[in-house]
């Protein structure tokens, strides 16, 4: 079904729904009186759909908003928001959204001489050596950064 | 065989998923209003917490003991429940999915069930965050027994049950009043007839059951005895009647209040049978009065309209339920909850016209319809209403804990700290 524009007035616009029938959708290129049919007739219906770009396994896929600025040469920055993937196993330089001992945090994961680390971007903050003590998990890893432009 | 997947303890496994500093503690959902318990994690089952309790009544021990109290938020276990319905549904030949939180697997053919299913507990945990006990046996009314002992006394959440002499045990340990569509009325006619367990159950005459318990109980009895009576139902049957009801967040006697709400209710069941393509001749309505408070005078009023045709459109239904509405509206009462039903549901095509119809342009109404639904589905719910579901809501729900639409909403997308 699509939305048609019917009628733009001064403070309303009209729309109507109109149902596609079979015999509507084109198949051929339109029939045109003279000159040359335009070449991008046939792909009117594509598009871009950046969900499919961005979300590899819905079923798996979360969104996050950050704070903060422990990430910034990573180019995370506050406001930005992460998408999460679970279904992906972590690898060595993967960034990550973990849990340690309840908190979630987002850093990059690093393995270094048999031990893991959560490394930030961030001059001004210090890597987190994960022991045994702690509580840790990887809820997930970041796949996608979104960040306003304007 | 047949495997039911169960979600543990799925709207408080629901919250932890967002919430991993709760992991180990005790969290109970609240029911619409914040009124009765609904859902507890392990740790509130074991302080004693009982299922239905009213939330007023063990504020004290919620306290004492730090309990994590949610309302709930149905947008998020709905999508959390795609999500697991989802992988399960990619992992398996057939699904049939049983409620929000459960759902009967096709296993037929698959040879080492207990690797398979431990692999697909694992990737619905991993993928989603909500951990599920897995039950495998040659009936559905088996494998919801097999799903018991997984969640109760297993370390993996995995239980096949088929051996012969197992099955046996594990019906002497079934106490009756815990089968599967088995109520608490069967259950005591059982026990006051000498029926205690499953297995005693399976042991007497079945011309006996088909008596006391109808065609169902024995067809029960037959599935305990790994005789398959309910197949695998795969493809989603149309709904045979659709419920809207809430209770109000302050009880109210104001007759606008409750035509809004009913409106409001009556748009919801039309939408619903709209969108599985149905359409339904029989509307009931019904108000009451707050059964918890004695002081007030209690009132419940109740009314079956019937269409001449068949309908599905928001304003046909909206209009006949507060027809209804009028009828059973009492002045010296005070609602405390109301709702709309729809039933005698037939697929549109099906619909059968009236001779005598009144109404002149049903075909318009149905372009106004789906003109409502497509705007609505694109510019948010209820943007476009008829003016009877009203705009300001006093009495909305109370929903005083309520979590983050963490997956649903931009606005709640959980926060992180870097």
């Amino acid at each position: 079904m699509k939305i048609h524009n019917l009628h733009k007035g001064k403070d309303f616009s009209f729309y109507t729904l109109k149902q596609l029938q079979l015999d509507e959708i084109k198949l051929a290129e339109p029939m045109v009186p003279a000159g040359f049919p335009s070449p991008a007739d046939d792909f009117v219906e594509m598009e871009l759909n950046i969900h499919d770009y961005i979300v590899k396994n819905k079923d798996a896929t979360f969104c996050v908003k950050v704070e903060g600025t422990s990430m910034t040469k990573a180019d995370i920055h506050s406001g930005d928001i992460l998408i999460v993937d679970r279904s992906l196993e972590p690898e060595h330089h993967n960034i990550v959204l973990a849990v340690i001992d309840g908190e979630f945090t987002v850093k990059r994961l690093a393995v270094n001489e048999g031990s893991l680390y959560l490394s930030p971007e961030n001059d001004n903050f210090t890597p987190i050596k994960i022991t045994e003590e702690m509580d840790f998990l990887v809820w997930g890893v970041i796949t996608h950064i979104i960040h306003k432009a304007i | 065989m047949i495997a039911l997947v169960d979600c543990n303890n799925f709207y408080a496994s629901c919250e932890r998923v967002f919430r991993p500093d709760l992991e180990n503690k005790p969290i109970v959902v609240l029911s619409n209003n914040d009124g009765c318990v609904i859902a507890r994690s392990n740790e509130a089952k074991a302080l004693g917490i009982k299922m239905g309790e009213p939330a007023f009544k063990r504020k004290d021990v919620f306290e004492k003991n730090k309990i994590n109290i949610f309302s709930t938020n149905f947008a998020l276990y709905g999508d959390m429940s795609n999500r697991v319905m989802s992988i399960l549904k990619a992992n398996a030949v057939g699904i049939e999915i049983y409620s929000i939180d459960e759902a009967f697997l096709d296993f037929s053919g698959i040879k080492n069930e207990n690797k398979v299913a431990e692999d697909l507990r694992e990737k619905v945990k991993q993928w989603s965050g909500i951990p599920v006990s897995i039950g495998i046996a040659p009936t559905k009314a088996l494998a919801k027994i097999a799903n018991h002992i997984a969640k109760k006394h297993t370390k993996s959440g995995v239980f096949v049950l088929e051996d012969k002499a197992i099955i046996k045990k594990a019906l002497q340990f079934m106490p009756v009043d815990s089968l599967w569509g088995v109520g608490r009325r069967y259950a005591k006619m059982l026990n006051q007839s000498g029926i205690q367990t499953a297995y005693d159950l399976t042991q007497v005459e079945e011309s006996w059951v088909k008596k006391r318990m109808s065609v169902m109980g024995l067809k029960l009895v037959q599935e305990l005895k790994g005789i398959s009576c309910f197949p695998l139902e795969t493809t989603t049957q149309a709904k045979k009647n659709i419920c809207t009801s809430r209770s109000f967040g302050k009880p109210t006697k104001e007759y606008k209040q409750l035509s809004e709400a009913i409106s409001i209710f009556a748009a919801r069941c039309s939408e619903k049978l709209r969108k599985q393509k149905c359409s339904a001749s029989e509307i009931r309505v019904f108000i009451y009065t707050n059964l918890y408070n004695p002081k007030h005078k209690q009132y419940y009023g109740y009314i079956k309209l019937n269409l001449d045709v068949a309908s599905n459109e928001s304003n046909i239904i909206i209009k006949e339920a507060l027809r209804g509405l009028k009828m059973i509206y009492r002045e010296d009462c005070i609602y405390k909850k109301v709702g709309v039903i729809v039933s005698k549901i037939v697929p549109n095509q099906q619909v059968q016209l009236s001779l005598f119809d009144e109404m002149q342009n049903r075909p318009k109404y149905r372009v106004l319809s789906s003109v409502m639904d497509m705007i609505n589905r694109t510019m948010g719910r209820d943007k476009l209403r008829i003016a009877t579901q009203g705009f300001d809501r006093k009495w909305r729900m109370r929903e005083e804990q309520l979590s983050p639409c963490y997956t649903t909403k931009w606005d709640d997308l959980l926060k992180v700290k870097v």
